[in-house]
């Protein structure tokens, strides 16, 4: 489940991760059965795809604790649903200080004894290299795919296809997509939007900003620039892993401060000629919804109009939130 | 002309306003006010035509307490240093250095409990703020833009304590309070406890803790006084036990107070603990129950249905409930909201103050698991003998609310106790149906009856 956790010390277990962000496609009533008509579609859909049997192929769910809402989730499947698979949970700190790093390192160092039991297999420090090699490079792949995206050929539909690749493919098939992206001459024409939230579904979303005359200069999600992590390089495995996850750029759910969100977002729009920033958030998605009047206001304030809008996850877009972004391309043009 | 403006600039004004107005007038003017509510209190009989019995007379006192808290708040900027602080924050150390402390949530419910939320939080629903966060947070957000406030006025913050062992929204409800007051926010992380805490859970809680204390030591400008901070934390260990006496008063037939009772005189132990006041004023209450026992008095005239409330009350229905459930002789004799600040008192240490409270903030039922809730409430149900649980699902909180579907469903399959999910919010009015709130409590007190 989203958003962070330690890739590496899956692949250093033999376990490889597939990431459930919705899915959009399934329907609410499975997992409505469990949750209220106020939680969001991350949760409740994911939990109807668990319990049609969508999960079947997996040994573990791993929760990452990313917000009330997935928190409530972990503690639901582990006591009242308990699937066959294990449920495996990661207290992720809010800040980025000391303290929080040694907890960390100490929280990874838990979570390795339950991936021990699940994998049977104890990493030697060969597997843990290989494993840091392999999954710092698909770090830096998707790092690069951020930098070149002025200069590539493709749509952003097909950019963010490749970006969310990440979310199923190993870190070498990641590299490897990644690499095939041609450059050249960018399809991209009129206004620079710069988007922010959780997750950008369904991925139309982008052909319909084609449509309106803009294009993604660059975004703010949590599936995506949030998980560009700088590389580090400790000898402690535990070590180099927290220090991974706290490295992540400006992310409400890890409890960054406002304004070094809005310094952030600020410098990277400018960077990439986004005129000004879509918000598009999952319903109910309180540590989003919390920022979304300040960096209107902070950003309105240094030129960057702001629009917010919120969907439900489903396969297709409402006209109402199209004309919503529609009118907000016209402002900008 | 105010009393300020007339004193000559050396005089600190501040400090002349705090000694005038809350020291030598407001003080004597809450002590009368508390006479003349005792004396209406003495007076008052049993009304044929109401299910309930009259109020406990200590709720003028508790009254007094908290007009006082709150009138002190208006001339503490400048006279004390103050920290808004959550209300599962350690606040001990804080109240040693001499910080006057902000409850916003409490503040948000005394606005619930005023009816004065809903025109509060659409004020920062005006401002951007959606309607699906928090209700107590758009309520002290629209308080804290507006200056809308039943208390008079709250005390600009020196610093903020967020401590993440209720809930992950105080996270983003502070850091939106930081960027408005720019002032520092201190953060105390509390890993969510799916099973029993980790040493490295406890360890990481602890050193935050005293990194706090470096914190307000330093705005406070002086050190921590271990002696006072000791006495603080033995103030707080008898506070939450005596709390937890005047709660489990109700385990007795017929309950001498309902729920709706605790959830009111809750005040003094969310805001208070840690002072002698607060000693003063629960033994006082249980000295009441003890008389009200001793003589049969209930809290309604009619007992038939013993039952449980979780989640956080309704703070705008809390009188009609009482009455709507009195008339048909429901007694809500526990709630685990209540709970929450009586239950872990046997962890508070004073003679090792920051590793007790370490274990202490981390526990609160609100940050553990469902199951862990599920058993507290099984637990409650023999203890307290009960007929029947409302489980309050609150659209404002969802770490106490998720996982209510299945406690539910296993509260009724496995302990065979009708047991009502009832949708609502703590501070939104707007979020809660009368019809179909009246409805469905209907249904649930005729499956109490057909149990019976």
């Amino acid at each position: 489940m989203p958003i962070h956790y330690p890739r590496a010390m899956l692949r250093a277990h033999r376990l490889h991760p597939i990431e459930i962000w919705g899915p959009p496609y399934v329907a609410r009533h499975e997992g409505s059965r469990h949750f209220q008509a106020y939680t969001c579609d991350i949760v409740v859909k994911a939990t109807s795809f668990l319990r049609s049997g969508g999960l079947d192929v997996a040994r573990a769910i791993f929760v990452p604790h990313t917000c009330d809402a997935l928190q409530g989730m972990a503690s639901v499947l582990g006591d009242f649903l308990r699937p066959d698979q294990r449920v495996l949970t990661l207290y992720l700190p809010r800040g980025r200080r000391a303290s929080d790093r040694d907890f960390l390192r100490r929280e990874l160092e838990r979570l390795a004894r339950s991936l021990v039991e699940l994998s049977g297999h104890q990493p030697s420090s060969e597997d843990w290299d290989e494993a840091f090699q392999a999954e710092d490079a698909a770090d830096s792949a998707l790092a690069d795919l951020y930098r070149r995206r002025a200069r590539l050929a493709v749509s952003d539909r097909d950019f963010y296809t490749v970006v969310r690749s990440r979310e199923y493919l190993t870190a070498e098939q990641f590299c490897e997509q990644a690499a095939l992206l041609p450059e050249g001459d960018a399809p991209r024409r009129g206004v620079g939007l710069m988007i922010s939230g959780i997750v950008a579904e369904p991925l139309e979303l982008f052909d319909q900003i084609e449509d309106m005359g803009a294009h993604v200069a660059g975004d703010d999600l949590a599936c995506g620039f949030r998980r560009v992590y700088s590389p580090s390089s400790e000898n402690d495995p535990f070590e180099r892993a927290a220090n991974r996850l706290l490295t992540s750029p400006p992310d409400p759910t890890c409890g960054t401060p406002i304004q070094a969100r809005v310094d952030t977002l600020q410098t990277r729009m400018r960077a990439v000629g986004a005129r000004g920033l879509l918000i598009y958030d999952p319903k109910f998605c309180e540590p989003e919804l919390f920022d979304v009047p300040l960096l209107r206001k902070h950003l309105g304030e240094a030129g960057f109009p702001v629009l917010h809008v919120e969907f439900e996850m489903g396969e297709t877009l409402p006209y109402q939130t199209l004309s919503r972004i529609e009118a907000f391309v016209e402002t900008l043009s | 002309m105010t009393t300020s403006e007339a004193l000559p600039h050396y005089v600190d004004s501040n400090r002349v306003e705090h000694f005038v107005n809350y020291e030598l007038v407001g003080k004597t003017a809450l002590r009368v006010q508390r006479w003349r509510d005792q004396w209406k209190i003495a007076r008052r009989r049993p009304r044929p035509d109401s299910p309930l019995n009259p109020p406990l007379r200590c709720v003028a006192h508790m009254k007094e307490i908290m007009s006082r808290h709150y009138l002190e708040g208006r001339y503490a900027s400048g006279v004390r240093k103050v920290a808004w602080v959550t209300s599962g924050a350690p606040t001990e150390p804080l109240q040693a250095l001499g910080y006057f402390l902000v409850y916003p949530e409490n503040h948000a419910a005394l606005c619930g409990v005023r009816r004065q939320a809903q025109s509060i939080a659409e004020e920062a629903e005006h401002a951007g703020w959606s309607r699906d966060i928090c209700s107590y947070a758009r309520t002290d957000i629209g308080a804290m833009i507006s200056g809308k406030t039943p208390a008079g006025r709250l005390p600009r913050p020196d610093m903020l304590v967020c401590c993440t062992n209720i809930c992950q929204t105080v996270l983003h409800w502070y850091r939106v309070l930081a960027d408005y007051f720019g002032c520092p926010l201190v953060l105390i992380d509390t890993p969510f406890l799916y099973q029993e805490a980790h040493d490295h859970e406890v360890a990481y809680v602890k050193r935050q803790i005293e990194d706090m204390i470096c914190v307000a030591e330093e705005i406070a400008g002086k050190p921590l006084d271990e002696r006072r901070f000791h006495d603080v934390m033995a103030n707080a260990r008898r506070g939450a036990e005596l709390w937890l006496e005047v709660l489990n008063r109700s385990q007795h037939r017929p309950a001498p107070m309902t729920a709706f009772d605790g959830f009111i005189h809750m005040g003094p132990i969310v805001d208070m603990r840690g002072e002698a006041v607060t000693v003063a004023y629960y033994e006082r209450m249980i000295a009441e129950l003890d008389e009200r026992i001793e003589r049969g008095i209930g809290a309604i005239k009619e007992e038939r249905y013993r039952v449980l409330w979780d989640n956080l009350p309704i703070w705008f229905k809390i009188g009609e409930f009482s009455k709507w459930l009195g008339e048909r002789g429901v007694n809500v004799v526990a709630s685990t909201y209540t709970y929450a600040w009586g239950e872990l008192a046997p962890m508070i240490d004073p003679e090792h103050p920051l590793d007790s409270m370490a274990r202490v903030y981390l526990h609160p039922i609100l940050n553990r698991s469902s199951g862990h809730k599920l058993d507290s409430m099984k637990k409650m149900v023999e203890e307290f003998e009960l007929d029947g649980v409302i489980l309050h699902s609150d659209r404002s909180c969802k770490p106490y609310s998720l996982g209510q579907i299945d406690q539910r469903d296993r509260l009724v399959k496995k302990l065979g106790v009708p047991a009502l999910l009832l949708e609502a919010d703590h501070n939104d009015p707007r979020d809660y149906s009368d019809e179909q709130g009246s409805n469905r409590l209907e249904a649930f007190v005729e499956m109490m009856e057909a149990q019976a």
